[in-house]
């Protein structure tokens, strides 16, 4: 008989804690009635990795994580569409000018921050002469390198005036190194163009620009307005009614940073509206979302651009590299990886460039590649193949395919941080990567065979400066196609780095929020003036 | 209840009679064997593609458990990955229960500048953050099997040694311990023949939880992206595939079993640890409910001068 | 006292294990591969990685003195303010999750050691194999599939509802899966060494004692067995005061909870040093203050130990 009441104790103890959660569950249902005459109308945003600084010229990464976060707070030049068109944003129109140039940027007068100044095409000029000054802390400056009067790390030349003018409120000049289409420049740098409340820091040195609180509640002039954040985790965005292109349809952008995992979850679960970036799904999940109510939409350009970066000063024979890419079957790898949704290429330049000149070797050849390995009598030297975790199922079948022509591989997986040091520093022979490519025909190549940058770690970089030069100083499009051949021809031969495939995304579709340009969101913009929650 | 009468006490014996923890053992056994026979038996290949079944093809006779994204064989690579996960876990335990053991015996009864530092240093380890111990860890002397079961077992030895610590804090000031002390035992005597059989009973059920925690830990690495280094594989690693959302729903034949072998492991390991610390503790009382007569390792003077002069001589 | 060396040792540890991992913040500029080398100059500069190592140590030990735990390298925003934020949501997810293990275990736990034919001891065994075998992440896994994507009751994410002022209804309601996983994954051990410590005392001449004298079968319960036990129970509960602020690093990452856990991991890919160096140095305080408190409770529950101190 005594034993009953310790047993009734524990028994409730157990009851009470697990009816505990059941008696959570209808709590918010009772709650949200009560409110909801004048609850917000909330889109909920997933993303997988947390933003920078809220300063755009302040992100130490720079990633596309950030970008996504700047693109609703501020403002840019243009809306870059996947497909490499523009639509205006905070420029109406553009046009070229000093014969190529320059370019004139009429901008929309209805443009206003979110304190309600007007933005004028000083505020530009005022945030282009901040950012360059040498005084001035700016991370990320390279990204006006592109403009007159600045050195080949984007900061002004004493003695020279950097290439930004305001011919008036409205008009916005830039002025390039090197005659550059509107299109080409903006392809290229729109996300990199933000126009930052100059009114609000003409108290401040350019030294302190970085320390000023405004940074903790930033004020842009983008569709969304800031409202709070929980840093690196979470964050509270209001529409901004008065935007040019129009007010969201929404009150409240709610954005919450969980494992890259987790996403396709909550938004089956309702958690989630929609996740960055642009709603991306593995081909191996489309059928989960297709049976959970989703529509997958597949993008209609590649989006992704897969490399094996190597270390050419290890690998230092270019009939050894040469032999890697015949040894890699790369239609089983993109089969591997894209489940059909890629495309095998030997080049990175895009199918859509206008200067297109081919897609190079796609063979698998493995006879070729012992040939080439025995005349150039490889030694059996064990290459290090360096991934992220989330690719070493890619890296094992590399492996095997490299073993097989003969090469001694050891994988190892390390972080993203780890592998690009590895890869700068020479400590990895091979590395796993993957970008977001554009239609310009230099977007991969340009930035990596030069002093500033020498990722593959190429003996001379001379040879490929003088060719990306001449593709780039070349107006005429048949002779530019054929310059680029002969950059293309060459790479081919030193094969510095490995093409492996352009991918094409699968997006899953919000069944909540409409409106929503999908494929565009690799561009690290969002139409989001144009999403609806319904 | 009364006493039973029982044949034989040594630590064995009493083990044998445990018939749970003789299962834990017997699983164990066969666990052992299978992950070390089957691949000469069976020519099992883990870390060749089939190009002909594909990727992520389900279970046939061909492939047991299907294949996995690289079109590897699922079966082969869980008994691959069961030799890599039971090695990790024993030796990770072993190198926890090796540091923590000595460690906590000794802050517990030299106490002094011994327990300072050697408490502080278990201080220092428990804030230290794995993750950067590990990272920096890979980093400087890559991913292999060896230093990861080093890195996961030093970080295990702090709950040891602290069990074993506080053990030993109450076992020094009872009143044999201060007796054979007043009878001039040696520090290495008392510790050993008197400090140690009471201390180190509770470390055999933690020895197993060890075992189990670092079959665990091994598979949260691999979560971070820095558990063994591809192509191997472990349990942790196949298990990983679960986090996938279409792998967790559709494909079960991937994750579950990896996951029943771990859980599996861990059961036997619990049966075997709590059978071993019923074993050894000499004044335990069974949990079946039988009591056995309780053999206390207090020896009476006469006994223990014996004991000091047969050390003299040795 | 003893906090001072420990204190260094760890920060100092840190600081040279951060030093030694590969790459800096500024590898990870331009996505990879596409940096530009003057940029990451200019990143490197600001942030004083060119300085040597005891300088870049002193300086943030100097820091520290003033109270300043630095500017986070990624958000530019100083660490304290991020830390601040963080502590709580840890504080309410690992805390309620460790708080109901607690709970189910101090009983569970006695009544295992007190009847150990009874269902309880089974179901402690059964609580704890369940707690020691399934990893946490799978735990999470099958809990969000079943509660979430199959039955659709709970959130598999998050702590509040978007838009939703944040009620403690909305708060529990979030909060039910995230820490049944921690109260699960913690109950095996805070069961076994209650279990284990009452065996222990009830072996004691003392219980006989008391059952000797004719006490009642539930006091000597209470009174004597499990006041007995109390100092072991209590250590293993101390001991994971510190995994409390320090979060658990795979269930904030799995359910998006903005806890201690998910912010030094991502301070680590990142490299962050001036976060991961702020976190630590709010682990460790909380590894002293919990070890202080042990070596008091230690004292006040078992009077030899309090003599044995002053003795040798």
């Amino acid at each position: 008989m005594k034993k009953r009441p310790i047993a009734l104790a524990a028994a409730l103890t157990l009851t009470v804690s697990l009816t505990a959660c059941n008696q959570a569950a209808p709590a918010p249902s009772d709650n949200q009635p009560q409110t909801t005459s004048d609850a917000p109308v909330v889109v909920s945003y997933g993303i997988s990795n947390p933003w920078d600084s809220l300063m755009p010229y302040n992100s130490a990464s720079g990633s596309n994580y950030s970008r996504m976060i700047y693109d609703k707070i501020y403002d840019r030049l243009a809306y870059v569409h996947a497909d490499g068109t523009l639509s205006p944003r905070a420029a109406k129109s553009w046009e070229s000018a000093d014969d190529g140039l320059s370019v004139r940027f009429f901008l929309d007068e209805k443009a206003a921050f979110h304190d309600g100044t007007p933005v004028t095409a000083q505020h530009w000029v005022d945030t282009i002469l901040r950012m360059t000054d040498p005084e001035c802390p700016t991370l990320g400056r390279s990204a006006f390198s592109v403009l007159a009067g600045t050195d080949s790390s984007g900061v002004a030349v004493a003695g020279e005036t950097v290439g930004v003018v305001a011919e008036d409120d409205y008009t916005l000049k830039l002025t390039f190194k090197t005659p550059t289409t509107p299109e080409d420049f903006l392809l290229d740098r729109n996300r990199e163009y933000y126009v930052l409340p100059t009114h609000l820091m003409e108290d401040v040195a350019p030294a302190d620009t970085m320390t000023m609180d405004l940074w903790s509640a930033p004020i842009g002039s983008g569709p969304c307005k800031f409202e709070s954040e929980v840093m690196g985790s979470s964050m509270v965005l209001t529409a901004n009614e008065d935007y040019q292109l129009g007010a969201p349809g929404f009150d409240e952008l709610d954005i919450t940073v969980m494992d890259k995992n987790s996403l396709l979850t909550a938004l089956i679960a309702g958690d989630l509206d929609y996740y960055a970036i642009g709603g991306s799904v593995s081909a191996n999940d489309q059928p989960t979302a297709e049976n959970a109510g989703f529509q997958v939409l597949e993008g209609t350009v590649p989006n992704t651009f897969f490399e094996l970066m190597l270390n050419n000063k290890s690998i230092d024979d270019a009939r050894i590299r040469r032999a890697i890419e015949l040894a890699l079957d790369k239609e089983l790898l993109c089969e591997q990886s894209t489940q059909g949704h890629g495309t095998v290429t030997g080049t990175s330049v895009l199918p859509t460039c206008a200067s297109y000149a081919g897609d190079y070797n796609v063979e698998y050849n493995v006879d070729a590649a012992k040939e080439l390995l025995d005349e150039a009598g490889y030694d059996g030297t064990t290459y290090s193949l360096a991934c992220t975790s989330n690719r070493q199922g890619l890296a094992a079948l590399m492996q095997q395919q490299l073993e097989e022509a003969g090469f001694s591989i050891q994988v190892e997986t390390v972080d993203s941080t780890t592998m690009f040091a590895g890869m700068a520093d020479g400590t990895y022979d091979m590395g796993i990567a993957s970008h977001t490519p554009n239609a310009l025909p230099l977007w991969f190549t340009e930035s990596r065979f030069n002093a500033e940058n020498n990722i593959f770690r190429v003996p001379d970089t001379a040879p490929y400066e003088e060719r990306i030069a001449a593709v780039k100083n070349e107006t005429d499009p048949d002779k530019r196609t054929a310059a680029l051949a002969e950059l293309e021809d060459y790479l081919a031969q030193e094969r510095p780095f490995i093409p492996l495939w352009f991918g094409t995304a699968l997006h899953v579709q919000s069944n909540t929020v409409s409106g929503i340009d999908y494929p565009s969101a690799s561009f690290s913009n969002e139409n989001v003036w144009e999403w609806v929650k319904e | 209840m009364r006493a039973k009468k029982v044949r034989g006490s040594g630590p064995w014996q009493r083990f044998r009679r445990d018939r749970w923890a003789m299962v834990g053992l017997g699983i164990l056994i066969a666990e052992v064997l299978l992950v070390l026979l089957l691949p000469p038996l069976m020519g099992l290949e883990p870390n060749a593609t089939d190009r002909v079944a594909g990727f992520w093809a389900p279970p046939s006779w061909e492939h047991w458990l299907g294949t996995d994204d690289v079109g590897r064989d699922v079966f082969a690579r869980l008994v691959y990955g069961g030799r890599i996960s039971l090695l990790v876990g024993f030796s990770a335990a072993a190198i926890s229960v090796a540091v923590g053991v000595p460690l906590g015996l000794l802050a517990g009864y030299r106490r002094g500048a011994c327990e300072f530092w050697i408490m502080r240093l278990a201080d220092v380890f428990q804030s230290f953050p794995t993750t950067v111990l590990v990272l920096c860890l890979v980093a400087l002397v890559g991913a292999s099997v060896w230093n990861i079961v080093v890195v996961i077992g030093l970080l295990g030895w702090t709950s040891i040694a602290r069990l074993v610590y506080g053990n030993t804090l109450s076992v020094r000031e009872q009143e044999y311990i201060l007796a054979v002390r007043a009878l001039g035992g040696s520090t290495a005597t008392i510790l050993r023949r008197n400090v140690l059989p009471n201390a180190v009973s509770p470390v055999w059920a933690a020895l197993a939880q060890r075992v189990g925690r670092a079959i665990l830990s091994e598979s949260s690495l691999s979560f971070l992206g820095v558990g063994i280094r591809t192509p191997q594989a472990s349990w942790g690693n196949i298990v990983q595939y679960a986090t996938n959302v279409t792998v967790f729903a559709e494909r079960p034949w991937i994750w579950v079993p990896p996951s029943i072998c771990i859980v599996v492991t861990v059961f036997a390991l619990q049966f075997v640890g709590d059978g071993l610390r019923d074993a050894m503790d000499p004044k335990y009382v069974s949990s079946t409910g039988v009591e056995e007569s309780p053999v206390f390792c207090r020896e009476t003077p006469e006994e223990l001068l014996s004991v000091l002069e047969e050390d003299a001589e040795a | 006292m003893t906090v001072i060396p420990v204190f260094f040792g760890i920060t100092l540890l840190v600081f040279i294990f951060l030093s030694i991992a590969p790459g800096t913040i500024a590898d990870l500029m331009g996505e990879g591969g596409n940096a530009i080398s003057s940029d990451q100059a200019a990143l490197e500069e600001r942030l004083g990685l060119n300085d040597p190592l005891p300088v870049r140590y002193l300086e943030w030990l100097g820091n520290l003195f003033h109270g300043d735990l630095g500017l986070s390298w990624q958000t530019g925003r100083p660490v304290a303010e991020s830390i601040a934020q963080r502590v709580g949501p840890s504080l309410i997810l690992t805390g309620t999750g460790v708080a109901l293990a607690i709970l189910l275990a101090i009983p569970l736990g006695t009544l295992a050691a007190w009847k150990p034919r009874s269902i309880w001891n089974k179901l402690a065994s059964v609580c704890s194999m369940v707690s020691f075998g399934v990893p946490g992440f799978l735990l999470s896994l099958v809990l969000v599939y079943i509660f979430s994507l199959t039955l659709g009751l709970l959130p598999a994410s998050r702590m509040y509802t978007t838009g939703s002022s944040g009620s403690f209804g909305d708060l529990l309601y979030h909060l039910a899966l995230p820490a049944a996983v921690i109260c699960i994954s913690n109950l095996g051990e805070l069961v076994k060494q209650t279990r284990a410590a009452c065996l222990e005392t009830i072996g004691e001449d003392y219980i006989r004692t008391a059952w000797a004298k004719g006490l009642k079968g539930r006091v000597v319960l209470v009174r004597h067995v499990f006041r007995g036990s109390l100092t072991p129970i209590l250590t293993t509960v101390l001991t994971h005061i510190p995994h409390i602020i320090g979060g658990s690093v795979v269930v904030e990452r799995l359910f998006g909870w903005p806890g201690m856990g998910s912010l030094m991991f991502t301070a680590i890919l990142s490299r962050d040093y001036a976060m991961v160096m702020g976190v630590t140095v709010v682990i460790a305080l909380t590894v002293f203050s919990t070890n202080l408190l042990l070596d008091l409770v230690y004292g006040l529950v078992d009077p030899r130990v309090r003599q044995g101190r002053g003795g040798v």
